[in-house]
């Protein structure tokens, strides 16, 4: 079997998507996230934004429904879906998203580490541009690899 | 509303944030926020594939329990203050839980472009147990 620690450096293909104001409001329905910045223009101005803002967590729609499905990511990363775990997940912002906003991602496996009892931790990184080439958020993701 | 810490300049590295609490977690939310999210995963909705997954039914996604936390932070924080939020996922959780999501300001600095704060927080369920176990890191506009 291949060794989990060849995959650092992989990339995986880049995914673009739009910012879409009813995937904003979809994500506030389905978290229960009555806060009216997502939902309401007028309310974002009053809090000082020039349009919708995005969740802190909202990046995850635009990984899930334009880049790679999650079955495909696992497939170029070895990993049975069934072993595996999401550890950690951090995100760090850099420049507001808004609703219409275009957003360019690209990810990479910036390490891997395994431990004798068969474990594998994959941190995934993925920097997202807007459509003026802004670096406006960073993601980082930690899979297990259980054996 | 007023984020908790602007509308409270004075609060004190050391102080417990007004928590979050959320109703129960249902079948129907994981559903809704699976086609949200675009995570399909059928762990979280289908008890067939759950059961065969050896999880006892189905469990919530992860990022609803985080996206919980991100709730709480803009209760707190403006929302286009907040510079770095991550967390640690430490145990399952499943429709019926019921989550509050607490937060403590671990770190208050005056700095040249604004009031630099630390927050730490915890997703944890009507029994206690952690969920989720996180940081945040915002930036302030001064008063």
């Amino acid at each position: 079997m291949a060794n989990p620690e060849d995959k650092k450096g992989y990339t995986f293909a880049p995914y673009s998507g739009r910012v879409e104001a009813g995937k904003i409001r979809e994500l506030a329905l389905a978290l229960g996230d009555d806060n009216p910045i997502y939902t309401d223009e007028a309310k974002a101005k009053e809090e000082g934004l020039d349009a919708i803002p995005i969740q802190p967590t909202f990046m995850e729609v635009i990984d899930m429904w334009y880049g790679s499905s999650f079955e495909d990511l696992m497939e170029q990363l070895d990993i049975d879906m069934k072993k595996l775990l999401h550890g950690e997940q951090e995100y760090e912002y850099f420049a507001p998203v808004y609703a219409g906003d275009m957003i360019y991602a690209e990810t990479k496996v910036t390490d891997v580490k395994t431990k004798r009892n068969g474990m594998a931790f994959y941190t995934l990184e993925t920097i997202y541009r807007n459509q003026n080439n802004e670096k406006v958020m960073a993601a980082r993701m930690m899979l297990v690899k259980t054996p | 509303m007023e984020p908790y810490l602007l509308a409270n300049r004075d609060v004190q590295v050391g102080t417990e944030l007004p928590p979050l609490e959320k109703p129960p977690i249902t079948r129907m939310q994981l559903i809704k926020f699976a086609g949200a999210s675009g995570d399909f995963n059928p762990i979280h909705t289908v008890e067939s594939v759950a059961q065969e997954a050896a999880l006892g039914g189905v469990i919530a996604h992860g990022m609803l329990i985080m996206g919980f936390a991100g709730q709480a932070l803009a209760t707190w924080v403006p929302r286009a203050s907040i510079k770095k939020f991550g967390v640690r996922f430490s145990a399952i959780t499943r429709p019926g839980d019921q989550i509050t999501v607490r937060g403590q300001l671990t770190a208050k600095e005056e700095t040249d472009e604004g009031t630099f704060i630390k927050i730490k927080l915890q997703a944890v369920d009507q029994k206690g147990e952690v969920k989720v176990k996180g940081m945040c890191e915002a930036l302030l506009p001064r008063a």
